[in-house]
């Protein structure tokens, strides 16, 4: 019975793949875009789930990974004119870099002190890019050059939800491998039991930064590539509500869960262009329904393995 | 304005902004010390006290007129009127999660927060409302340094509230149970203490004290707008955590310090005001590193 | 079960939003309009709005365009960037011939790329941060005069009044610092001092310490560049704290609630402002028409957002088509458009040619036009 039911929800699960691939045959702009935000939300989401959901950490700022992404992007195609795509190894590291700095002074605190911690680093982090020169202050960064892909400029819609789509399913591919590696099992003991992991020989300052530091490469690219999408970035998009959007797509599809998290992202884009139609209530509705969603399903959407 | 003079006024500027730190900060420490939750909430209660209170005073102005007399009897209806909203939130949002994970719970907050943003939004269109009170500029000089009246009846109504919770909290016997709660809840129950109402009592009191704020606020700057609860929330937050989250003074001293952290800030000298957010998150920061608990938190063995 | 009615869910949600796409009838054209209707600014927003409908039903009544009936669709841009640009991408794909509107700059800036690959130009209304300019691929006409044109009024107020020195404050975001930056360079330009240049927080409501340090530089005149809620209570906190020097303000907090806010403390405040209805003899019946039919009186952009509308249709009737190419010729070539708000010709740069400033002042509770 049970390997029945998986059969079927593979089958599912391959219907679904074919589906987000085709799309763009039928769809127009506006759900290209749409969804490429999906898949965007899916990549941090996904991101902030290794350190939320896997290691256990409250994570408050985690829109600083993605500012730091985006803005090292920015900042070299535009005032370095460095090529797009060598750009993202350097938003890697600065996203990776800044992740240890966040983590690091971070490891000893309780959780609540961990929260107002990490949301200090988020808004330090925004406040400076609005007052420095070299991040255009609060007007941003504009005029960012689309990249080429192997001759092909990515200039529409299709091009950045294949790339977004690639991204995700890199991002859910390594989260898989993830939580079922060493490490994954190390966060997963860490986050149950701190002391009993370190009484097991796990080195837990270093399972803990590098869930801050993996983490934070997601944000990172997804930063990369959001800049080049937007073309204009500015300080706004980092704000804390930005954090708190993605934490809330962590939890409500059900934080630790790939599948659950993913369902998560969706909602968090889909939900509020759905409401579209009841005009200026369209955010008071969304709300309402996260809401129910967290009082009818505390542990999230997705629900916990069965047997 | 000679360099002295400058530091008087600031330190004035200073514990004005604290005290309403330090009153929506009360709130927040009091929920957590008691159900260990993250209110995010807490800040839109402010918000939601501030326009409850412009509707009952406008209500009231035809018999009791804008003045004191009006602000004080409007003050203390919105008071018990937003602490029922509070206790309303509490049954209907948090009682249900008790058992859940708690970062389930705080994400909960969250969207009760979202829900109270974007309903008064939507009922004000993003207006802003202009408070109908003039109090006039009228105050004390001392050197340079002005005080208006405005202010000085702010603090001392601000100080009045914060010894009324002390007596009640360390003289009553429902602040006795409250506190014996936040040690054991179990061992409360079994001696016959009735942890529901304490706990729903713990949310009246704290939203009660938010609305004040949020009252006060209106009556002193002048307008209120859906989001000016975002970022008294972030900073009273701040300030209950600079004190040691779960502290009842140690929630007064942290928004007094962030107070004038912010005052200070803006005379940083050699960089603009521009980074004077920056410095009071770093201070917050450096604090937490050196002082895990906060100035007047308890350390405590915690397990997750 | 439970997985599968979640499948079941996800799948109607994008049924939803693929359906969510354009539907069009014969005999219409389809025009956009891009404002912010959720968020602290909806109020100019949906003002903003308002105005452009009226401007659509009249050309409806008058025949339509070129025997089209104009309807009109509207996105949220939230004053936010990020959902600007989904705004635009819904305008876009619902098949736009153009758009009017553009309040906030920062969210308008990166719409412009999106409107210049689809090639659908875009009658700017309200933004004129000079970013916008260098942004523009030739599809954005701004109708509001740029920081640029403000920042001169500004000098000029300065000096007729003579000031020396003045202290800046902006509020950390693209239009009021654009507004900023532009007047303490043309400021120092001509010689005279910028003793503080500052920012404050958007939902700030305590200023008092900001007052502080600038009362203790002693400027002869305070400049907020930013919009009109917390450009009161920085007035308010200013006069309480016994500062009796010139205040003056931006076009962003030109309303009628910053004099209701801030009271008796607005008195004598000057503000640098596109003209408003009361100040303008041709918008008489606009004002009259718009209290109709909403039953409020217009607000500070509404008669520049009507003016957009009218001017697209104009241009689209001297284009003689729909097509994008031959509209943005014909807009490029508005020749004084007399609009309600003054007329309308374009720099090379697609900014408005004049500058439509005029300097307003506080009496009695009223803004007057200072001479």
């Amino acid at each position: 019975m049970l390997e029945k039911n998986k059969i079927k929800l593979n089958n599912i699960y391959a219907l679904l793949v074919v589906v987000v691939l085709a799309m763009p045959l039928v769809a127009n702009n506006y759900v290209l875009n749409t969804f490429s935000d999906v898949w965007f939300y899916v990549i941090v989401c996904l991101g902030l789930n290794i350190v939320v959901g896997y290691a256990g950490l409250l994570d408050l700022g985690y829109a600083a990974f993605f500012a730091v992404g985006a803005y090292t992007t920015a900042i070299l195609t535009t005032t370095f004119d460095m090529n797009f795509w060598l750009t993202i190894p350097f938003a890697m590291l600065f996203a990776g870099i800044s992740g240890v700095i966040i983590g690091g002074p971070t490891l000893r605190l309780r959780s609540d002190y961990l929260a107002i911690v990490t949301l200090g680093f988020g808004e330090i982090v925004r406040l400076t890019a609005r007052n420095l020169e070299i991040t255009g202050g609060s007007s941003g960064i504009y005029g960012i050059e689309r990249p080429f892909f192997f001759g092909i400029e990515m200039n529409g819609s299709i091009h950045f939800y294949y790339a977004f789509l690639m991204l995700a399913f890199l991002a859910i591919f390594v989260s898989f491998r993830l939580q079922y590696s060493r490490l994954g099992r190390a966060w997963q003991y860490v986050r149950e039991d701190e002391d009993a992991a370190e009484a097991m020989g796990i080195n837990r300052v270093r399972v803990k930064l590098s869930a801050y530091v993996i983490g934070a490469v997601f944000g990172g690219v997804a930063g990369s590539f959001f800049a080049v999408k937007m073309t204009a970035i500015s300080p706004e998009t980092f704000m804390f509500t930005q954090s708190i959007l993605i934490l809330l797509g962590v939890v409500i599809g059900g934080m630790g869960k790939i599948p659950g998290v993913i369902c998560g992202a969706f909602i968090l884009v889909l939900f509020p262009e759905i409401f579209r139609f009841v005009g200026d209530m369209r955010l008071l509705a969304f709300a309402v329904i996260m809401l129910i969603i967290m009082l009818k399903r505390p542990q999230g959407l997705w629900p916990s393995r069965l047997g | 304005m000679s360099t002295l003079d400058i530091f008087f006024q600031q330190l004035a500027n200073g514990l004005i902004l604290g005290s309403f730190y330090s009153m929506v900060a009360l709130g927040y420490t009091m929920v957590y010390g008691i159900i260990k939750l993250l209110n995010f909430a807490h800040g839109d209660i402010y918000m939601v006290g501030g326009f409850v209170g412009l509707i009952t005073l406008s209500l009231l102005s035809p018999f009791l007129g804008a003045g004191w007399a009006g602000i004080l009897v409007a003050m203390i209806i919105s008071m018990i009127l937003v602490g029922l909203l509070g206790v309303l939130i509490q049954r209907i949002a948090y009682v249900p999660m008790l058992s859940a994970p708690r970062l389930s719970i705080l994400i909960t907050a969250l969207a009760v927060s979202m829900v109270l943003y974007n309903f008064v939004m939507s009922m004000t269109s993003g207006e802003y409302k202009a408070f109908p009170v003039d109090l006039g500029y009228e105050g004390l000089e001392f050197g340079n340094v002005f005080i208006t009246y405005t202010q000085i009846i702010l603090v001392s109504s601000t100080a009045t509230l914060m010894l009324v919770l002390h007596f009640f909290i360390s003289k009553t016997m429902y602040g006795k149970a409250m506190r014996a709660i936040a040690i054991d809840q179990d061992a409360c129950r079994l001696m016959g203490i009735n942890v529901k109402t304490i706990i729903a009592m713990t949310f009246f009191v704290g939203s009660a004290l938010a609305c004040a704020a949020g009252v006060m606020a209106g009556v002193y700057y002048g307008s209120i707008h859906f989001f000016m609860g975002f970022l008294i929330g972030l900073k009273a937050f701040t300030a209950a955590v600079i004190g040691g989250i779960g502290s009842i003074p140690g929630a007064v001293l942290g928004g007094l310090i962030l107070g004038l952290l912010e005052a200070f800030g803006t005379q940083l000298p050699f960089i603009g005001s521009e980074w004077k957010d920056v410095f009071a998150f770093a201070i917050l920061i450096l604090l937490l590193l050196f002082k895990p608990t906060g100035l007047l938190g308890k350390t405590e063995i915690e397990r997750m | 079960m439970l997985r599968k009615s979640f499948l079941v869910l996800i799948s109607l949600s994008l049924a939803c939003v693929l359906t969510a796409g354009s539907s069009f009838a014969a005999g219409e054209v389809k025009v956009g309009i891009m404002i912010p209707t959720t968020g602290g600014t909806a109020t100019d927003g949906k003002d903003m709005e308002s105005a452009i409908k009226l401007a659509v039903d009249e050309i409806n009544a008058s025949g339509g365009l070129l025997g089209k009936k104009i309807v009109t669709t509207t996105g949220d841009d939230a004053c936010d960037p990020q959902q600007a640009v989904a705004a635009a991408s819904k305008l876009i794909s619902e098949g736009v011939v153009a758009v009017v509107g553009g309040y906030c700059s920062g969210a308008t800036l990166p719409t412009l790329k999106l409107y210049g690959e689809a090639n659908v130009p875009i009658v700017i209304a309200a933004s004129n941060s000079t970013a916008l300019v260098g942004a523009n691929p030739g599809i954005g006409f701004m109708i509001n005069s740029t920081g640029d044109a403000q920042a001169d009024t500004a000098v000029a107020l300065f000096k007729s009044a003579g000031v020396k020195s003045i202290a800046i404050v902006h509020m950390g975001e693209a239009y009021s610092e654009d507004l900023a930056s532009i007047a303490k360079q043309k400021w120092e330009a001509a010689g005279n001092k910028v003793v503080a240049y500052e920012v404050v927080n958007k939902g700030e409501q305590d200023f008092s310490s900001l007052v502080t340090t600038i009362k203790s530089k002693r400027p002869d005149a305070v400049f907020w560049t930013a919009y009109y809620a917390e450009g009161a209570l920085l007035i308010k906190q200013l006069k309480q704290a016994g500062y009796r020097g010139t205040i003056a303000i931006g076009d962003g907090s030109n309303s009628p609630k910053l004099i209701e806010i801030a009271g008796k403390a607005a008195e004598g405040v000057y503000c640098f402002s596109n003209p408003t209805v009361d100040y303008l003899p041709a918008a008489k019946t606009f004002a009259a028409d718009f209290k109709a039919k909403y039953d409020v009186a217009p607000g500070p952009y509404s008669t520049l957002s009507y003016d957009g509308m009218k001017l697209l249709a104009d241009a689209v009737k001297r284009a003689g088509s729909f097509d994008a190419d031959a509209i943005k010729k014909a807009l490029q070539a508005t020749d004084n458009y007399e609009g309600i708000a003054g007329p309308i010709s374009f720099t090379d740069k697609l900014t408005l040619a004049r500058s439509n400033f005029v300097t307003l002042q506080v009496k009695d509770q009223k803004w007057m036009l200072h001479q």
